[in-house]
């Protein structure tokens, strides 16, 4: 099932690799490899929400802090040290994981609407830490930290290794009848090639997270977590170490929102403040809720749903019924806000435990039909 | 010939996936006091919270020929059944005297303030301390406020709680002294749970024993009394 | 020591505004022990409906009044269709329904009013009152203040000596118990709900009626997390502490902004965080709250 959904997804970076984009009525909505690293980016970060707040049970909403942490270490290195991004990870996950571990200790005195505050308001400070003028030089100010090269003006080089036959896939897919033009014209283009092979090595790191998440869950720490979560009391009478599992999530979430930071600035090229302002942790919660708390594909629908949905917003000029004043303003933050409430009320699973809901019903059928037949 | 004003049957109580009473049946009729016996765990304030709307329940519920099963707490005060719920359940934060007021709720006419006065002559530390919060009282004083708060209401059925949990003995032989006297003046009928088998069958005219969410016995309070199982159990041999 | 009066008279100007959004926050807080995110938003659209109702021609204060009941019974619709359905013990659900409100209540303020600030009706008289050396006072700080006071006293008297006080106290202190007297929780709430959001839309209209400020979307963003941390300062169910937080906050914004030469804006709001960390973890009742045990 997973190799199906890689291919699918191969496929679709191979259609959009550049200019994708998907007509609805008058409108033209963006669907480009650009949007797809950013969703990666953001299905990380949201897997550490799943960590945190899915398994431990605490409502920690300050993932935009960590996401601006990793960003801005990344950005430092490569640009100031010329490091190359990945080897980035190495500082950005041991850092963000310390970071994490040192600010969730007010965790395991507050709880609840308490936690919940007290987060917000650290992501709320993210912005003001990085344009403090005693951090310029590593941060960059409020202008920003770009990470492109200075002198030729392009992005970081991101070029594929030669071994990697992205040429004749191109062509090979651009053969297939009636469905070739979907996948461009020609061999691929430097700039082409570098978008797949980001999109590539985002996905790898992706999936090495979520794999190894994914585990987590499944052992004896993660056990414990859920214990946590589903009722502390019960959980430290049964010998769990409350401050340990707690403090463990919180690094684990913050590191990984860490790496999402990493995957957010090789793709956009610059850490600037408003990137990573409260209002991302909000949009991240958004994401988290909407695709599913507590599940792993709710992570990577959230962070589609995110890299998506606000643009697409924007993108829409014109809907028959709905007066021009209506699609000019704010409608991105509308329609998350509006789809946070609706789905709490309606699918508090989210979209990811609606789906299983769907597929489930389909499952179960299948056995009876072999019994009847014998 | 007294009628019957509580009539419960077939009564099953949920807590989410756990059913804790598993079809009873008992009755209180008018001007009686109803003792319900029980250890710990028995069901015996899920029976009270059943009765006064508090907890899922299925079965039938009957208070002066009106089915009440269904029906919201905030009905159920208005029909005249008053519970005062274990631990007191007083508002801390408000005074004595507000905490009255509250009792009073649901009324509106002009006797409110005859009554609180009556309550105040009942229970002059009531009005020593009437401008003090409530959570400044000692055990027994709260109880007297949530008895007091209770008949605020004017019910015709009074549900009691473990009235004597926590507090000292000679503290609730006054307050059985009292609920006797009530009884007696007011005509107010009691259905009272209790662990204090010994001083509840003592001023009761019928009792029930509560095990694991069934009834195991039931009779009159003096024969109780002096039934075997219940001596050995409840009351010490 | 003008310096220091000086930094007084500044603390009243936004300490007030503070005070009124976090006496807004108390209330739902008593009542639920929900703290409600979308305070600030709410607050926000209010004073636009107060500023489009003067644009239409009725008199200030009365746009004012308008406003506050418009934005009450607002309220009390999205508690009836949003908050009553969840069960208050469970935070989670509650924190992400309010942070939805907060989304899409700004939203629909930018869309109707757009981003481009707008003058707010003056509704204190302008020019300084009192001036003691250096340090000036104006009448607007007075008024904010005095405005403050009246509110506190209003909730005061409401809570202590109508019926509907008494039922909403009853609730804030035992909510079972509340049940067994007959209250009828659900309009209680919505009652809290209502006083909360009109409290929130003087405060804003008090804040946007500030002479050197205009109105537009954005408004209350930055107010909303030192509302927050004077709501906890002075102890989440304590009205009277909700004043007294306000105006300490207000004070350490104007300490913080004579000390610290960098970014003074963007400081004060880490201020604000710093004592909201420490509120929060050594002393959660603030300074009049009622202290809850909590042990595992």
């Amino acid at each position: 099932m997973w190799a199906s959904l890689v291919l699918f997804f191969l496929l679709i970076a191979f259609a959009y690799v550049d200019v994708g984009s998907i007509a609805i009525g008058s409108n033209k909505y963006n669907l480009s490899l650009i949007r797809l690293n950013k969703a990666i980016a953001y299905s990380v970060a949201i897997l550490g929400l799943q960590v945190v707040v899915g398994y431990t049970g605490q409502i920690a909403l300050g993932q935009s802090f960590f996401f601006g942490t990793g960003a801005y270490i990344s950005a430092w290195l490569v640009a100031d040290h010329s490091w190359p991004f990945l080897l980035t990870l190495v500082i950005v996950i041991p850092g963000c994981f310390l970071i994490g571990m040192i600010l969730g200790l007010p965790a395991l005195r507050i709880r609840g609407l308490y936690l919940a505050l007290l987060t917000l308001g650290l992501a709320a400070l993210f912005p003001t830490i990085v344009k403090l003028d005693s951090l310029y030089e590593y941060t960059g100010g409020a202008g920003g930290k770009l990470t492109t090269d200075k002198l030729t003006g392009s992005q970081y080089k991101f070029a594929p290794p030669s071994w990697l036959p992205l040429d004749e896939i191109a062509q090979a897919l651009q053969n297939i009848p009636l469905v070739g033009g979907y996948f461009g014209d020609g061999p691929l283009s430097n700039r082409e090639e570098s978008r797949m092979w980001k999109f590539i090595l985002f996905s790898l790191v992706a999936a090495l997270c979520f794999w190894l998440i994914s585990n987590l869950i499944k052992s004896k720490p993660g056990r414990a977590m859920r214990a946590v979560r589903d009722n502390e009391t019960s959980a430290a009478v049964s010998g769990i170490n409350l401050a340990m599992t707690k403090t463990i999530s919180f690094g684990i979430a913050s590191a990984l929102g860490g790496i999402g930071g990493m995957i957010y600035v090789a793709e956009v090229g610059i850490a600037s403040p408003d990137d990573f302002s409260s209002l991302v942790a909000i949009y991240l919660i958004v994401g988290l809720v909407v695709g599913g708390v507590g599940t792993l594909s709710g992570a990577v629908i959230g962070g589609l749903v995110y890299a998506l949905i606000p643009d697409w917003a924007s993108s829409t000029q014109s809907i028959s019924f709905v007066p021009q004043r209506w699609l000019q303003g704010p409608t991105g933050s509308l329609i998350l806000g509006l789809l946070l409430i609706v789905l709490t009320l309606f699918m508090p699973g989210g979209i990811s435990t609606a789906a299983k809901k769907v597929k489930n019903r389909f499952v179960t059928t299948q056995p009876q039909s072999k019994l009847s037949n014998s | 010939m007294k009628n019957t004003l509580l009539d419960v049957d077939e009564l099953k109580a949920t807590y989410g996936q756990i059913e804790v009473l598993h079809g009873i049946k008992f009755h209180v009729q008018s001007n009686e006091i109803v003792v319900i016996l029980g250890a710990n765990g028995a069901g015996k304030t899920t029976t009270l919270r059943a009765i006064s709307g508090m907890v899922e329940t299925t079965g039938s519920i009957t208070f002066n020929g009106d089915s009440i099963t269904d029906l919201d707490p905030d009905y159920i005060v208005r029909k005249g059944i008053a519970h005062v719920p274990q631990g007191r359940g007083t508002f801390p934060e408000l005074t004595v005297e507000e905490n009255l007021k509250v009792g009073a709720f649901i009324r509106s006419d002009n006797g409110i303030k005859a009554d609180l006065e009556s309550c105040y002559e009942t229970y002059p530390v009531l009005y020593e301390r009437r401008m003090q919060s409530a959570g400044s009282l000692s055990g027994g004083e709260q109880q007297m406020l949530a008895v007091s708060r209770a008949l605020m209401s004017k019910p015709e059925l009074l549900l009691l709680d473990e009235p004597s949990l926590g507090l000292a003995p000679q503290i609730v032989e006054g307050l059985f002294a009292r609920f006797r006297t009530m009884n007696q003046d007011l005509g107010t009928t009691m259905l009272i749970v209790e662990q204090n088998a010994q001083i509840a069958l003592a001023m009761a005219d019928r009792g029930y024993v509560l095990e694991s969410g069934e009834i195991a016995v039931e009779g009159e309070a003096n024969l109780l009394v002096n039934d075997d199982a219940i001596r050995k159990a409840y009351l010490g041999g | 020591m003008d310096l220091f009066l000086q930094r007084l008279f500044d603390a009243l100007t936004n300490g007030s505004t503070y005070a009124l959004i976090a006496v807004a926050m108390v209330l739902i807080f008593k009542a639920t022990t929900l703290i409600n995110f979308a305070q600030g938003e709410q607050a926000m659209l209010g004073a636009f409906i107060v500023l489009q109702l003067w644009k239409w021609g009725i008199p200030m204060w009365g746009a004012v009044v308008v406003g506050m009941i418009f934005s009450g019974i607002l309220a009390a619709c999205l508690e009836r269709t949003f908050i009553r359905k969840f069960d208050p013990a469970d935070h989670l659900p509650l924190v992400i329904i309010t942070l939805g409100l907060f989304l899409v209540i700004n939203a629909v303020a930018a869309i109707i009013w757009r981003f481009d600030p707008l003058s707010f009706p003056q509704l204190f008289p302008s020019g300084k009152a009192i001036t003691i050396g250096n340090a000036r006072l104006s009448w607007y700080s007075i008024f904010a203040f005095g405005s403050c006071l009246l509110v506190l006293f209003t909730l005061q008297t409401l809570l202590t000596k109508t019926k509907i006080g008494l039922a909403f106290r009853a609730v804030s202190s035992n909510l079972e118990s509340s049940r067994l007297c007959g209250i009828k929780i659900g309009q209680t709430l919505q009652f809290g709900w209502a006083l909360a959001a009109a409290a929130g839309t003087l405060g804003a209209s008090i804040y946007a009626a500030n002479p050197v400020l205009q109105i537009e979307p954005t408004i209350m963003l930055r107010a909303l997390i030192f509302s927050i941390t004077a709501a906890a300062l002075g102890g989440l169910d304590s009205l009277w502490g909700a004043l007294i937080g306000g105006l300490t906050i207000g004070f350490v914004q104007s300490v913080v902004v004579q000390y610290i030469p960098f970014i003074p804006n963007e400081m004060t709001l880490a201020a604000a965080v710093v004592v909201l960390l420490i509120v929060l973890t050594f002393r959660p009742s603030g300074f009049l709250g009622t202290k809850t045990v909590e042990r595992v």
